[in-house]
């Protein structure tokens, strides 16, 4: 970030960044003001939201969401954890990496699919352990890099003063590593919660009976088509997933770098 | 004893920090060699039984499956490089040029819609593009067409801004990440020995941001090319591509063929990562996330 260009001479570039960002937000507004719209045109109207109470099926598929959301996201940061860990003490790093990554690699049909041969072949009924297995496996290389990235900011020479003050490997982790990526590891759980609410491809080919609300928005828009209703709990999955995303930020703030000295003297002589 | 102990431990202890490893290889790499074995199998009636056949791969090519999975690959490869020369400028320039402080945040912008559901997106460009849609009305008050455009939704293009607006968001990380890793002194050097910035650009920044390149390439081109919901969205009716015909393949229960789309689309996939990962060192593609043990 060395060579900034003042902004006289850089505005082309902000302006390509500002109309791609344009781009990928306009689709948000539709689902928003659509689902808001009453019958006069200048009307706004809440109905829509309190009409989703009443479909049985949305409240089904809510209920199914918010349980495999929180089983995602307390499985995926643990192994992500894990992963981290086992990229820094076990052999082979490179590959552990890969293999973790792998999900990344295939595309979401292919991944729903053969998670459902081996379902099949496993004699496993469609379930909530199904779609948390294939959600897991997707978010799982999101909450890996979260936690390497958290772990890689950790100064080493911390741990080190563990083992030299005569600490196990496990205590100086427990007690010193883990206080210092714990922002990491709950960053990793939103990602994952994120991921989870807003899965739709693989979960659809693996969830049998179980709808979960973007998987119901999925085949009520390909059976039925489009509806008030449906733009009022589109709506809620856009905000829900901002919030969500918000309270992740929320979590990996980026620490104030403390004040350098040239800085501060500078300051004071000014 | 004490021997026993110890070594228990450290079996308990590798065995606990291999478990993502295990989990990763049980319910995605076996699964997907299973894909591979089963698409050699036989359909009867509406179960499929193990066999060595090679009917749905006859079936592939005989059909117009060939075709879709032919312009599949184009359309993919075209929505990708279309991608990459969006997001390559942008990432370099929020690399390199801009502060710090506004990276991270046009970075947190781009993040938030590449989270939000796809579906939902995608279903939203219908009623900006279709007929009576926004665009279509605004470009007529304005005057500017006195028909509605037939070809903003239901078309090539309208394909094309579904996969380029799921994807591309996802390609400027790894962009950033490997731009942002490039040694300043390389840059200073380059200009130092008198090349002009251009040069500079073209000779040390793209190559050494290669292996971000090719993570960005194959990450936007897993989507584009596997991507079954897009078509379906934004093609219409009949619009085909190698993504829903796997899922259209499920729908009628022919499990065997769904497994074959599904394997060829798999090797691909399996061969560009494994490229990457012989080509390019992942430090590089991770900046200075990763600090490899000596």
């Amino acid at each position: 970030m060395a060579e900034r260009v003042p902004l006289y001479r850089s505005w082309p570039m902000w302006l390509i960044i500002g109309a791609t960002l344009a781009f990928l937000y306009m689709p948000l507004v539709p689902a928003l003001l659509l689902s808001v719209r009453g019958e006069g045109a200048e009307e706004i109207t809440w109905r829509w939201f309190y009409e989703l109470w009443h479909i049985s099926l949305v409240v089904k598929a809510l209920r199914t969401t918010a349980m495999i959301a929180l089983l995602v996201g307390l499985i995926a940061p643990l192994l992500g954890l894990l992963a981290a860990l086992s990229i820094r003490e076990l052999r082979l790093p490179r590959l552990i990496l890969l293999i973790m990554l792998l999900p990344l690699f295939i595309p979401g049909v292919s991944m729903g699919l053969a998670c459902a041969f081996l379902f099949r072949l496993l004699d496993m009924p469609p379930s909530l352990l199904t779609i948390t297995i294939v959600q897991v496996l997707w978010a799982l290389p999101f909450a890996t890099l979260i936690i390497l990235t958290v772990m890689a900011t950790v100064d080493p020479i911390y741990l080190e003063a563990a083992y030299l003050s005569g600490a196990s490997r496990w205590r100086a982790f427990r007690d010193i590593e883990l206080p210092l990526i714990a922002p990491g590891v709950f960053g990793a759980a939103s990602f994952s919660v994120i991921i989870s609410v807003n899965e739709t491809v693989r979960t659809s080919v693996v969830q049998g009976p179980w709808n979960t609300i973007p998987t119901y928005i999925w085949s009520t828009y390909k059976q039925v088509g489009l509806s008030p209703a449906l733009y009022a709990l589109m709506t809620l999955v856009i905000l829900s997933t901002v919030a969500l995303a918000g309270f992740y930020l929320l979590l990996n703030r980026p620490k104030q770098q403390p004040r350098k000295i040239a800085e501060i003297t500078q300051a004071s002589e000014a | 004893m004490q021997g026993a102990r110890r070594s228990w431990r450290r079996f308990m202890r590798a065995g606990l920090l291999s478990l993502p490893v295990v989990f990763v290889v049980a319910f995605l790499f076996l699964p997907l060699c299973l894909t591979i074995v089963i698409s050699f199998w036989e359909r009867v009636g509406m179960k499929f039984r193990p066999a060595l056949s090679l009917a749905s791969y006859a079936t592939i090519i005989e059909g117009a499956r060939l075709q879709v999975l032919e312009r599949s690959l184009i359309i993919a490869v075209e929505a990708t490089a279309l991608s990459l020369l969006l997001a390559y400028p942008i990432a370099y320039f929020l690399a390199r040029k801009a502060g710090a402080h506004a990276t991270r945040i046009v970075l947190v912008l781009f993040t938030i819609p590449f989270l939000i559901n796809y579906i939902v997106r995608n279903v939203a460009w219908t009623s900006l593009l279709g007929r009576n849609g926004t665009i279509n009305n605004f470009l007529k008050a304005l005057g500017l067409i006195d028909a509605p455009l037939d070809w903003l939704l239901y078309s090539d293009f309208a394909v094309f801004v579904g996969l380029i607006s799921s994807y591309m968001p996802f390609m400027i990380f790894p962009l950033v990440l490997s731009i942002g890793a490039i040694d300043k002194q390389y840059l200073e050097a380059s200009a130092l020995l008198g090349a002009k910035p251009w040069t500079t650009f073209l000779r040390i920044v793209i190559p050494l941001s290669l292996p971000g390149i090719f993570a960005a390439l194959i990450f936007g081109f897993v989507g584009c090319f596997g991507e079954s919901a897009v078509p379906i969205i934004m093609g219409g009716v009949g619009y085909e591509l190698v993504g829903n015909t796997i899922t259209s393949s499920m729908d009628v229960l022919n499990y065997p063929l769904a497994a074959a789309l599904s394997s060829i689309v798999v090797i691909i996939m399996l061969v560009l990562m494994l490229s990457w990962y012989f080509i390019f060192d992942m430090r590089a593609f991770l900046g200075k996330i990763l600090e490899w043990r000596g």
